[in-house]
């Protein structure tokens, strides 16, 4: 009788470009990957926008950057570490500088950061200030914190204890 | 084998779908909670030239969202401080708000509901934003709110704000 030619089906370039030749494995792939990139946004790196003037020049209005949110998880956080500091949750934090750790007595004679009584130094502060303020120890879990932007009035500028739970993680960048 | 997987993709499909239709249906006190504050947050805003009728019925609407014993306290850096006792007040505090702005754009993020063993009171924390008009950077503080459920509707009872930073 005739021959009978088996057809070979062949997927098309396009198809093989977004799918690739196995579905089933592209689709595993894709679902691994969301997964993964869900994690690591969730639980790992947290993307963020800078607002506000705060931390001037040093991390500029609109700036894209990224919190390190395992950053502290063997270690405490350190002085000079920006950090995002949490309100009721993530959608909003606030960036800014640790000066003081757990324990240290911290206050601001003639616009400089005084810890246990000696002056600290900050390099990144490019706009000093004049501000006093009377010193005041830290608790046990206690961080003090403060923007790199020192131009506006002390009472204008957002600082103060952090209690060590409101620490999200580091900023990356 | 195919034909059990799609059978067993389609029971755990129609069992989301009754899930969600149940919670969609009867709410739980959280998700009441979070849709009342959602309420109150969309009526604390301000729309650009509201006729003084809608700046009337909406500073009463928001008044009705606290209890009659409401107390109401809001202690924000470089602002005067603020405090409220009962829903008259309130209701006085929300339109010379009205009268004052022309816009305002309220929102409540994470909120964080703590519900009491039995269920007829909690406390939320939440972050407040406000977008005030000429301000590029929108007004951030986190409050605390204690609700109290009078008459199958859970009325706010106490405002007062957290200080994030000491």
């Amino acid at each position: 009788m005739g021959n009978s030619v088996e057809a070979c089906h062949k997927p098309g370039f396009l198809r093989r470009v977004l799918i690739g030749s196995n579905p089933t494995r592209t689709l595993v792939r894709i679902v691994i990957w969301v997964v993964l990139l869900v994690v690591i946004r969730t639980y790992v790196l947290l993307p963020i926008r800078v607002e506000g003037v705060s931390m001037l020049p040093n991390y500029p209005e609109n700036g894209i950057n990224f919190v390190n949110c395992i950053a502290y998880a063997f270690h405490p956080p350190q002085r000079g570490d920006v950090v995002a500091i949490r309100y009721s949750g993530r959608s909003i934090m606030l960036c800014k500088r640790i000066v003081g750790l757990p324990g240290e007595v911290v206050g601001f004679h003639h616009g400089h950061i005084e810890i246990n009584g000696e002056t600290l130094d900050e390099p990144y502060v490019k706009r000093p200030c004049t501000w006093e303020h009377a010193p005041e120890r830290l608790g046990p879990d206690e961080y003090y914190v403060v923007g790199d932007n020192r131009s506006m009035d002390f009472e204008q500028h957002t600082k103060g204890i952090a209690d060590r739970s409101r620490i999200v993680g580091k900023i990356l960048l | 084998m195919r034909a059990w997987g799609l059978r067993l993709f389609l029971a755990a499909a129609i069992a989301a779908a009754g899930f969600w239709a149940w919670t969609l249906l009867f709410p739980g006190p959280e998700q009441v909670i979070r849709k009342e504050l959602t309420q109150l947050a969309a009526t604390a805003s301000i729309t650009p030239n509201e006729a003084p009728l809608a700046k009337l019925a909406k500073a009463q609407r928001l008044a009705s969202f606290f209890s009659e014993d409401a107390e109401v306290r809001v202690d924000i850096p470089n602002r005067p401080y603020q405090d409220f006792n009962g829903r008259e007040e309130i209701q006085q505090a929300a339109l010379g708000a009205r009268a004052l702005l022309n816009v305002l754009k309220v929102q409540f993020l994470d909120m964080e509901v703590r519900l009491a063993p039995d269920k007829q009171s909690a406390v939320v924390r939440l972050t407040a934003t406000a977008d005030l008009p000429g301000e590029k950077v929108p007004e951030v503080q986190e409050l605390e709110f204690q609700l109290k459920k009078i008459d199958r509707d859970w009325l706010i009872r106490r405002v007062e704000t957290v200080k994030t930073l000491r």
